[in-house]
């Protein structure tokens, strides 16, 4: 494998080498990795008590371990996931408990001494920043939300070295939504289902004509999607889409962000790894990947490319930078309570919480076509690594290998061909 | 872009001005004239020197003037990598013809004053449309500027190196080829670092960035083409003013070229073609797009960028004079260019698959350009008899430039859909078949046993043999 080696030398720094990997797979403590092909089913699961409710179940069925990804827009939209090492694991639901006040235990998987890892994200709010200092965002401060604002505008201005990226607006809180039916927008053969919501309380009508899109995708085998920024996935993972459409922007340049809360571990947080690579073959000019990672692989991950786009057909000149923030700890009181997390998990838990910013003050934005995606993959085991493709491997060895035949050719034709003055030999 | 053309212009001036040395020295100057007026004082043939210096600045200063302004061309004329890299084509594509008739133009139809002239006002007028295509937010009109701009662009230094050869030949005309050389690389070295400050200023100024901050910019860029065209006007009038006092002939660039030359050509001149088309392909688009690159991948800041991505020309503006010299001394030119061509292949192998500090493989490019241009072009000289040269050396630049437009469109393709990495692939790719073609030509060249490889002293003795 010359041609591996070639490139070899300047690999991203916290890449592990192909080697490397592979022997991670195999001496993975548990064996819910590396799993070739998984079973995955998307199912919705009914309420029967109350109004229908958004459970999505994904279930990844291996040879010895079963993945479940638990989706809900009850309360926040968030996810839990939960690695076990048998193929038998079920999920239980106890609806009349999940909806109380008190929602411990409502959700469980069993067996619970089969579970290897579990953690869960839960997206809170959507921010807003205005690049126009108006008066208007006064109007709308309320209570605790001033709270949240000072304290996001505070941590903002200290970690991000760059320019502040503007003045918040209000966040939309995701626990104030309501979303649609997700049975109607599941698809089971192409395993995926959006969760589609506009505010309850929208006094500016900012999404009379929009939306706020979370697009789960679950994948059977691995590979990458067609659209940017193409993260390599595999059946361990899945990826989630989130766009905004069609909602009004305060300001003429408003940025867009999203806070994500998760579990710490103990009294850590998960930690926020940017890694920095030579291949952008499959995001141009995206030369770096962001993960968090909860505790010491392999374990669970989120993944994404700092990268958002402001067009549907995500090009190069409708990418925004995505910037995170460090994890930083949180109360539990100060967040949205999601009732799949609390069910799950129970009462006592750390929080930990991210920001991300999609754009910036300048170059493309939302308001151009009043659009917004980002991606990220979700999944447990060892984060997908990238590799140069098989092209620019097949161009190197050619690019490489032909001058260097042709100077081995060159030097034996030299070396044995005809010599024209080798018989000349002076007279004297 | 037109820097090579030096190179091979510096070949040329065997027979153009026989007549300027034939001339009868003026036996008594007419009045006693100050030294700085006197063409026959150094003085005077020093400012003269630095007109011509200022005469090439505009158009180098102004070629570059997309590649220091990528981000904000794009942004603010709402292109894709792809069109921005039309910008480039289109300066190219009037010289894959021009360039055989840059010298025929001067020689026949223009003459060197009215010709510089001519050529300095498409260079002006060029800025100034591409100036314009920004102010009416017009990319088209970016385009068209940037053609006719073209016109002008590489002709001028063929009308530059015409003056040189008339006013230093047999004095002082290598040092003079090597300054202009040298004002080149400051022409777009400057540019690289002052455009995007400038920009910055404009957008201060009017307040708000956009297509009109761009057409200012750029139009104020287009000042350098402004005092080039003065120093256009100077020359003409003190190089008539010298013919009149000197009784000297006007310069003549004494190209003769024919175009059913180039059935003649041997397969090593065919080789030198293809090792220069692929080695340029794979330095000039990469500059062009360079300074978005090292913000992207490394990090760095825009002046920071704009700093590495001329780095290239900061540094071959005194190495080149130093490679000269060298490979003067010591002959063997292909084994100079096949070194050249190696650590540019190694050069772009760093910036694909490394993180390391580019400074390391910008300043192994720098090198390696420097040397493959003092090697490559003389080659041509070596397997062309004489009456050949010119149109061997139209066509080299005309091929060229095909391949500069080209492969511009092509960079931009490439870098929008697969990357910069698949990018610098493709140019790995683009030096080894250049490398290819070396190897290649060291090979024919030893079993035929040309004289392309001869170090300096055989050539010396082959000299004086045939002097036998």
């Amino acid at each position: 494998m010359r041609s591996c080696e070639e490139p070899r030398w300047g690999w991203g720094r916290c890449d592990p080498s192909p080697i490397l990997f592979l022997s991670l797979l195999s001496a993975a403590p548990f064996g819910l990795l590396g799993e070739e092909t998984r079973q995955v089913s998307l199912v919705v699961i009914p309420s029967d008590v109350g109004p229908p409710e958004n459970l999505l179940h994904i279930r990844a069925v291996g040879t010895n371990s079963t993945l479940h990804y638990v989706w809900s827009s009850l309360g926040p939209p968030a996810v839990l996931l939960v690695a076990t090492n048998t193929p038998h694991s079920i999920l239980s639901v106890n609806w009349s408990r999940l909806l109380s006040p008190e929602p411990d235990g409502g959700l469980m998987v069993l067996p619970k001494d089969s579970i290897q890892f579990s953690s869960a994200l839960v997206f809170t709010r959507v921010r807003r920043l205005g690049e126009n200092r108006g008066e208007e965002e006064k109007v709308h401060q309320i209570g605790g939300t001033e709270a949240w604002l000072f304290e996001f505008d505070s941590t903002n201005s200290s970690d991000t070295a760059a320019k502040p990226p503007g003045k918040p607006y209000p966040p939309y809180a995701l626990a104030d939504f309501s979303w649609n039916n997700i049975t109607d927008s599941l698809d089971p053969a192409a395993l995926n289902a959006t969760f589609r919501g506009h505010p309850n309380h929208d006094p500016t009508r900012a999404f009379a004509n929009g939306s706020l899109a979370f697009r789960v995708q679950a994948f059977s085998r691995s590979g990458r999607q067609a659209q940017p920024p193409r993260l390599l996935h595999t059946v361990d993972t899945c990826q989630l889409e989130v766009a905004l459409t069609g909602v009004s922007p305060r300001g003429n340049r408003s940025l867009f962000g999203l806070e994500v809360a998760t579990l710490g571990q103990g009294s850590d947080c998960p930690s926020l790894r940017e890694q920095h690579s030579i291949d952008d073959e499959y995001a141009p000019a995206v030369f770096q990947l962001d993960q968090l990672v909860w505790g010491s692989l392999p374990s669970g991950f989120v993944q994404w490319r700092p990268v958002a786009f402001s067009q549907r057909q995500r090009s190069r000149e409708s990418a925004l930078p995505c910037q995170a923030s460090p994890v930083y700890p949180t109360l539990a009181y100060l967040l949205p309570q999601s009732p799949i997390v609390r069910a799950f998990f129970g009462s006592q838990n750390n929080f930990c919480v991210f920001n991300l910013t999609f754009g910036a003050s300048t170059g493309p934005g939302y308001w151009d076509q009043h659009y917004l995606s980002w991606s990220m993959l979700l999944g447990v085991g060892t984060p997908p690594v990238d590799a140069l493709s098989p092209l620019v491997i097949g161009i190197m060895v050619v690019a490489l290998g032909a001058p260097g035949l042709m100077l081995l050719a060159g030097g034996l034709f030299l070396l044995l061909g005809p010599k024209k003055y080798s018989e000349y030999q002076p007279i004297n | 872009m037109e820097e090579e053309e030096e190179e091979a212009r510096g070949l040329l001036t065997s027979g153009p001005d026989q007549a300027s040395r034939d001339a009868p020295e003026v036996p008594d100057p007419p009045g006693t004239l100050p030294a700085l007026c006197d063409p026959r004082r150094l003085a005077h043939r020093l400012l003269v020197l630095s007109l011509m210096c200022f005469l090439g600045f505009g158009s180098y200063f102004c070629y570059d003037n997309p590649a220091a302004l990528q981000t904000q061309v794009k942004r603010d004329m709402q292109v894709n990598t792809t069109k921005f890299m039309l910008l480039y084509a289109w300066y190219s594509w009037p010289n894959v013809v021009l360039c055989f008739f840059g010298g025929f133009l001067i020689d026949r139809v223009f003459g060197i004053r009215w010709g510089t002239i001519i050529f300095s006002c498409f260079v002006c007028i060029g800025q100034v449309i591409f100036a314009l295509g920004g102010i009416f937010n017009a990319f088209w009109l970016m385009e068209f500027g940037r053609f006719v701009f073209g016109i002008g662009g590489e002709s001028l230094a063929v009308a530059q190196n015409t003056y040189a050869v008339n006013w230093f030949k047999g004095k002082e005309l290598n040092l003079v080829f090597g300054l202009q050389l040298s004002m080149a690389r400051i022409g777009s070295t400057v540019n690289m670092n002052l455009m995007g400050w400038l920009y910055s200023a404009v957008e201060a100024w009017l307040g708000s960035a956009g297509h009109t901050t761009l057409g200012v910019t750029l139009m104020i860029g287009g000042i350098t083409c402004v005092i080039s065209l003065i120093c256009a006007l100077a020359l003409a009038y003190f190089d008539q003013r010298a013919e009149r006092i000197l009784h000297k002939e006007e310069g003549k660039t004494g190209e003769v070229i024919k175009i059913t030359d180039v059935k003649d050509f041997s397969l090593p001149l065919w080789l030198i073609f293809i090792i220069c088309v692929c080695y340029y392909v794979a330095v000039f688009p990469f500059i062009g797009l360079g300074k978005v690159f090292f913000m992207e991948k490394f990090g760095f800041s825009s002046q920071a960028a704009s700093a590495i991505n001329s780095v290239v020309y900061v540094i071959s503006a005194p190495m080149s004079p130093i490679f000269g010299l060298l490979v003067d001394k010591t002959g063997k030119n292909i084994i100079w260019v096949l070194c050249a061509v190696v650590t540019t292949l190694a050069s772009h192998m760093l910036l694909a698959f490394t993180l390391w500090n580019p400074w390391i493989a910008m300043s192994l490019l720098g090198l390696s350009y420097s040397l493959l241009a003092c090697a490559l072009w003389p080659m041509v000289a070596f397997v062309v008899p004489e009456h050949q040269l010119g149109t061997a050396y139209g066509f080299m630049q005309s091929i060229q430039n095909l391949g500069l437009a080209v492969v511009s469109i092509i960079a931009g393709m490439i870098l929008d859909t697969r990357g910069y990495l698949f990018l610098e692939v493709f140019f790995i790719a683009c030096v080894s078949l250049s490398l290819l073609a070396v190897v290649l030509l060291y090979v024919v060249n030893r079993a035929r046993d040309g004289n392309l490889n001869y170090s300096a002293k055989q050539r010396e003795e082959i000299k004086l043999s045939h002097a036998e």
